[in-house]
């Protein structure tokens, strides 16, 4: 039986206060299992990236209890947060939203400087994302000198470098067109079978829905159907 | 990776970052150049102090200085002379006859400081052979030449080869006694004082007439080896209080001018203090411009595993970053600035100040000190301005931050 890496009971968020008081999610639980792919769904505003914010510890919940990994976000210092999703939780953004002044050789090896990664291992792993993410020779570049779909892929490479236990995709493919899309997606699936990483997207992409192994659909900030395919 | 990061962010914005350096190198060259312009006129005004009259140092009996009795002459002349000589870095002494005395003329009297001197003694000692305008310097310690300042000349109406009478109380007797001199020379020194209530005559002249054979009331001693403030760097030995004698160094002669220079570095160090503050505040906000410009890319680095602490560091790197290439900046106009008007100098003569007239130009001069004191003030001032700006990006939430994406 695969572990449980995510452990969301009675979740609720809420924004504003009074008349202006928005019920971002109500009442959600949710387990997710190590080398899930799993998808978010929904419509604008049914607090998917809420979801996905308080999954690795960006956001608070309003009451509930969330533990990732066997440990309780709650009550986690702001470093300490930061250091478990260093060392736990991979995140990917809608907009790549790589560092500009850095390389892509600088961005990818960000988060392992962090973590304090030996030169040798960390250029290793490096290099092994290039080659399988196609980005060989292009080390030195800057993130301006990259097309969306390599940009994208570089901050795959940093996500997935260090190892996390998940990977959280807040839109993913959403700035790309749907045939660098499509390829990104193919690479994730194949990290997930390989390496049974875990990986939540939350997305409007079909192309996501159909390669995803598990449908969580969010509406109103509830869960009204989980199912696996 | 934080310091590699922070230095390529000063650059993204390249004329904001070369403004902001510039108006820290610019306050750092204030300092430095007012600096060395206060070291240099504190130079000038100790040395115009020292050459004119008083010497480095000078020796006395005790209690003449305060009453400036005729009988109190330096005690165990001899044994004196042979300590003060003993010092490795004594360059010229001139023995005084000092009196308080009466010059009369055809034209009037005036009562004047009296000196006797050996005028080749004084010549290696004080400028009077130099301040000569017309006539010419003293050329014995016992001729009946006389020589005085210009605005005494004046007063009295005096021209070279006049007679005029010097009255004062002997020491053996307290009787008025008077000896006629001929004016032979006309000094014009600058100083008020000296030039108007001065008379210097041969020692000898003096002592045979005041009966003060053999004696002085007045050692005044000329050394090498001065530190920037113009203090011998090894100080006499002072006698014992037994001999009777003291000895008193320049700054404790004139502690007013002592002060003076004591006093400036407190007011650099508030004036210091004050400007950097002011620069502070501009860093802070040209800082805080590029937090809010970057919020959202500091949202990121902060989602990714950057700690607050990492990410407050990164913001103080960028202050150090700045603050280095300020103070290099502002080192290199600093020492232009000072090399160029320390050639040519600042023309401050004739000024009088804390009754001392500037002689000569000033030149501003370095204390190497201050040339590292003030760059670790810049850069202090500089860590302080990023300190606001690193403590809300410590406590910015990522998700705050990744909100304010620009499309």
């Amino acid at each position: 039986m695969s572990e449980t890496v995510i452990v969301a009971h009675k979740l609720y968020k809420t924004f504003g206060e009074g008349e202006t008081e928005i019920q971002a999610l109500r009442n959600v639980d949710l387990e997710i299992k190590r080398g899930d792919f799993a998808a978010i769904v929904g419509p604008s505003g049914s607090g998917k990236t809420t979801l996905l914010n308080i999954l690795c510890g960006l956001d608070n919940v309003s009451s509930g209890d969330i533990k990732v990994s066997g440990r309780s976000l709650q009550a986690m210092s702001g470093s300490e947060l930061a250091q478990f999703r260093r060392e736990h939780i991979g995140l990917v953004f809608q907009a790549y939203n790589l560092i500009p002044v850095l390389t892509v050789l600088e961005n990818i090896e960000y988060v392992m400087l962090l973590q304090n990664v030996p030169v040798a291992e960390r250029k290793d792993r490096v290099r092994k994302f290039l080659a399988e993410l196609g980005l060989e020779g292009k080390e030195n570049r800057f993130p301006a000198e990259l097309s969306g779909g390599q940009q994208q892929r570089v901050a795959i490479a940093r996500a997935m470098v260090s190892h996390p236990d998940i990977i959280l995709a807040d839109e993913p493919t959403a700035n790309l067109d749907s045939e660098t899309g499509g390829q990104l997606l193919e690479m994730m699936r194949k990290f997930n079978e390989e390496l049974k990483m875990t990986f939540i997207f939350s997305t409007h992409d079909p192309q996501i829905m159909e390669r995803a192994k598990r449908l969580i659909t969010l509406t109103d900030g509830r869960i009204v159907t989980d199912e696996l395919k | 990776m934080l310091w590699k990061l922070a230095w390529r962010n000063l650059w993204r914005n390249r004329t904001r970052t070369w403004l902001s350096s510039l108006v820290i190198a610019i306050g750092l060259v204030a300092m430095i150049f007012m600096d060395t312009m206060m070291v240099g006129m504190n130079a000038n005004m100790v040395k115009n102090a020292t050459d004119s009259l008083m010497g480095h140092a000078q020796v006395h009996a005790l209690g003449f200085r305060d009453e400036q009795d005729v009988k109190l002459t330096i005690n165990d002349l001899e044994k004196t002379l042979l300590q003060l000589e003993k010092h490795p870095d004594l360059k010229a002494r001139s023995m005084r006859i000092v009196t308080q005395s009466m010059l009369s003329s055809a034209g009037g009297g005036e009562p004047v400081l009296s000196l006797g001197i050996d005028p080749e003694e004084e010549r290696l000692l004080s400028k009077f052979d130099e301040a000569i305008v017309e006539g010419k310097y003293l050329d014995s310690v016992s001729s009946q030449k006389i020589i005085l300042g210009w605005k005494l000349a004046d007063k009295l109406d005096l021209g070279l080869g006049d007679r005029l009478v010097l009255t004062a109380a002997d020491a053996e007797s307290g009787e008025m006694v008077q000896e006629l001199f001929r004016l032979s020379g006309i000094f014009k020194t600058g100083e008020e004082q000296m030039d108007a209530s001065m008379v210097l005559v041969g020692r000898k002249t003096l002592q045979t007439m005041l009966k003060l054979e053999g004696r002085v009331h007045q050692i005044a001693l000329r050394y090498a080896n001065l530190s920037q403030d113009g203090v011998p760097v090894n100080p006499p030995e002072k006698p014992e209080l037994s001999s009777k004698n003291e000895l008193l160094l320049w700054t404790e002669l004139m502690p007013s001018l002592y002060m003076i220079s004591q006093m400036t570095d407190l007011s650099m160090a508030i004036m210091g203090t004050i400007l950097f503050l002011i620069i502070a505040l501009g860093i802070t906000n040209t800082l805080l411009m590029g937090l809010y410009e970057r919020m959202f890319e500091f949202g990121v680095i902060k989602s990714i595993g950057t700690t607050p602490w990492q990410a407050a560091r990164l913001m103080l790197y960028e202050a150090v970053c700045l603050g280095l290439i300020s103070i290099i900046v502002g080192l290199i106009f600093a020492v232009f600035v000072t090399a160029l008007f320390a050639n040519y100098g600042i023309d401050y003569t004739g000024i009088e100040f804390s009754g001392v007239t500037f002689q000569e130009k000033i030149y501003p001069s370095y204390k190497w000190s201050r040339l590292v004191l003030y760059p670790f003030m810049s850069m202090g001032f500089t860590i302080l301005a990023a300190l606001y700006p690193a403590f809300k990006l410590w406590y910015m939430l990522p998700v705050e931050a990744l909100r304010k994406r620009k499309f």
